[in-house]
């Protein structure tokens, strides 16, 4: 049945289906594992980096991204993450940097979060409508904090729908992490700053097969310029968080016997 | 196949009527020359399925289960099933390679199995030093539907015994799994499992339901035992990641506890460690997916 329905995007199936757009977030899960978590102070992001090939400039394998950067009373960003096809990914980006610089000429004042999400949705949406062209295949999760200094996670599909998460995952068995964050994701967990990026990296360490190594981290406190954690300090965080599960298992242990 | 002015795709379908005009130019086709049928010839020996002895690397007499009967004959097909394997199955207790099976076509082109490089497609068949009765075959490469039929004679033989018991693990994309529920609520990974009329042990999962079918050589073995009455059973794990992914490799953990591999995985944790180094051989980012 899908067959005859799914050559042409603007074509809809007997039962309500877009199978352009269906596939198209098919394309979303052959990309790494990112995920977003919105703290009470912070904002994290972070996603599975795998290894380049050798002759490879490391440099140009970038995957979080600013999309705002305005310097008014506080150090504010907007940081992304697009998973799914690179190209449709990196022409994105360049459309939203282009608004957020249009917007801020046009009514003098920085685009907030949720003004660019619903900029990214509508761009989106408008390649699942017309003839000739294909949907982006792509995820983003974008996260930042607005003026009124309250963070935000949201996430956009390949469809154009956007909506806000207080954590979730995107791309390769997000569906594991996304429960693992169900699990895990607490008032407690996230109060505390340092809680909420661990409970990203453990989140990710779920999927990511070879640890520290191949995870890529960014965060933004409220008030604080972004920070972008070397590949030391996320080792340093993989290691106290296998200590406390080591020590979690030991007390596991001490309790059955 | 045609576009149209609105961008759909129209396949042409062929007539069933059929014309006269058709019929002479189907008999032309049949009249081969000398050169059509040694070029035919040639295709057949190339994409004949050799299987070879481990020592001497000479075919086989005769089919390999009749040189070596067994009682337990698990097969894993793709390479999430032979990385469960290898980590949970084969890393306990001694296995011997007993052969290995060769064969050439579009999507498998291995033609030396002496040196094999981790990413290169194989067919190779061991057996359990302390118990010769129990059979393993690792399948990571492609066989070709017109191999498919050859493979099954030079394993199973033509008449094959009924005192053995089957088991295949191979994976699918969740995509080809037909449900009224939409892909995106499944709980991938997840197993089903199809088993044959004389499998009379319960299976550890839940079984396949219809419309939904299997696919390739997991097909061709399912469908052999079937008529020569060999209980088999087959475990199918649907997943979103077809590459070697560690999620997908532990949702065969359940079959650990069945009849068919009880007492073949002796050391779980260690497992768990083994299939965590198999990983580690990095996949290169690709430059397509971010």
């Amino acid at each position: 049945m899908a067959s005859r329905y799914d050559r042409a995007i603007t074509v809809f199936s007997p039962d309500g289906h877009l199978f352009q757009v269906e596939y198209a977030q098919e394309a979303v899960k052959k990309g790494s594992t990112a995920v977003g978590i919105r703290g009470t102070n912070i904002v994290v992001l972070g996603v599975e980096k795998k290894s380049v090939a050798k002759l490879q400039d490391e440099r140009t394998v970038r995957k979080i991204c600013a999309l705002d950067d305005h310097v008014c009373m506080y150090f504010c960003k907007i940081l992304t993450i697009f998973i799914g096809l690179t190209a449709d990914a990196r022409v994105v980006i360049n459309r939203a940097r282009v608004e957020c610089q249009s917007h801020k000429l046009t009514v003098e004042d920085p685009v907030t979060v949720e003004y660019i999400t619903r900029f990214i949705a509508t761009l989106k949406q408008k390649y699942t409508q017309s003839n000739g062209r294909r949907p982006f295949g792509i995820s983003a999760l974008i996260v930042g904090f607005d003026d009124d200094g309250i963070p935000r996670l949201y996430q956009t599909d390949p469809s154009g729908t956007y909506h806000a998460w207080k954590a979730n995952a995107i791309g390769r068995s997000a569906k594991t992490v996304r429960e693992f964050l169900e699990k895990n994701y607490t008032e407690d967990a996230i109060a505390n700053d340092n809680e909420a990026i661990k409970l990203a990296i453990r989140a990710l360490l779920e999927v990511v097969q070879s640890g520290g190594k191949n995870i890529e981290l960014a965060i933004i406190r409220r008030n604080q310029p972004l920070k972008m954690f070397s590949a030391k300090e996320i080792e340093l965080q993989v290691t106290e968080i296998e200590k406390e599960k080591e020590e979690a298992e030991k007390k596991k242990s001490k309790k059955n016997a | 196949m045609a576009a149209t002015f609105f961008g759909e795709v129209v396949v042409k379908a062929p007539c069933r009527a059929g014309t006269e005009e058709e019929e002479e130019e189907e008999e032309a086709g049949r009249r081969e020359t000398p050169e059509d049928r040694e070029v035919r010839r040639q295709l057949a020996r190339k994409r004949e399925v050799r299987l070879l002895r481990r020592q001497t690397k000479t075919s086989l007499e005769v089919s390999l289960l009749e040189k070596y009967p067994c009682s337990k004959f698990i097969i894993a097909i793709g390479n999430n099933a032979v990385a469960f394997l290898s980590s949970f199955v084969m890393n306990s207790g001694v296995w011997e390679e007993v052969g290995c099976a060769k064969l050439w076509n579009e999507w498998c082109r291995t033609v030396d199995t002496t040196h094999l490089s981790p990413s290169e497609s194989f067919c190779v068949f061991y057996h359990l030093k302390s118990n010769p009765l129990v059979f393993v075959c690792q399948c990571s490469c492609y066989v070709a539907e017109d191999q498919q039929y050859q493979w099954l004679e030079k394993v199973f033989g033509s008449c094959p015994r009924r005192n053995m018991q089957v088991t295949i693990l191979t994976c699918r994309h969740v995509t080809d799994y037909k449900t009224s529920e939409s892909t995106g609520s499944l709980p991938s990974p997840f197993l089903k499992a199809l088993k044959t009329q004389n499998f009379k042990d319960t299976a550890c999962c839940s079984l396949l339901e219809q419309p939904n079918i299997i696919h390739d050589l997991p097909a061709a073995v399912l469908s052999y035992c079937q008529v020569w009455k060999i209980p088999a059973i087959l475990y199918l794990c649907y997943t979103e990641v077809m590459t070697l992914d560690l999620i997908t490799v532990e949702a065969f953990k359940p079959i650990l506890s069945s009849r068919s591999l009880k007492g073949l995985a002796k050391n779980i944790p260690q497992g768990t460690e083994i299939l965590k180094k198999l990983m580690t051989t990095n996949e290169i980012q690709s430059n397509i997916y971010t």
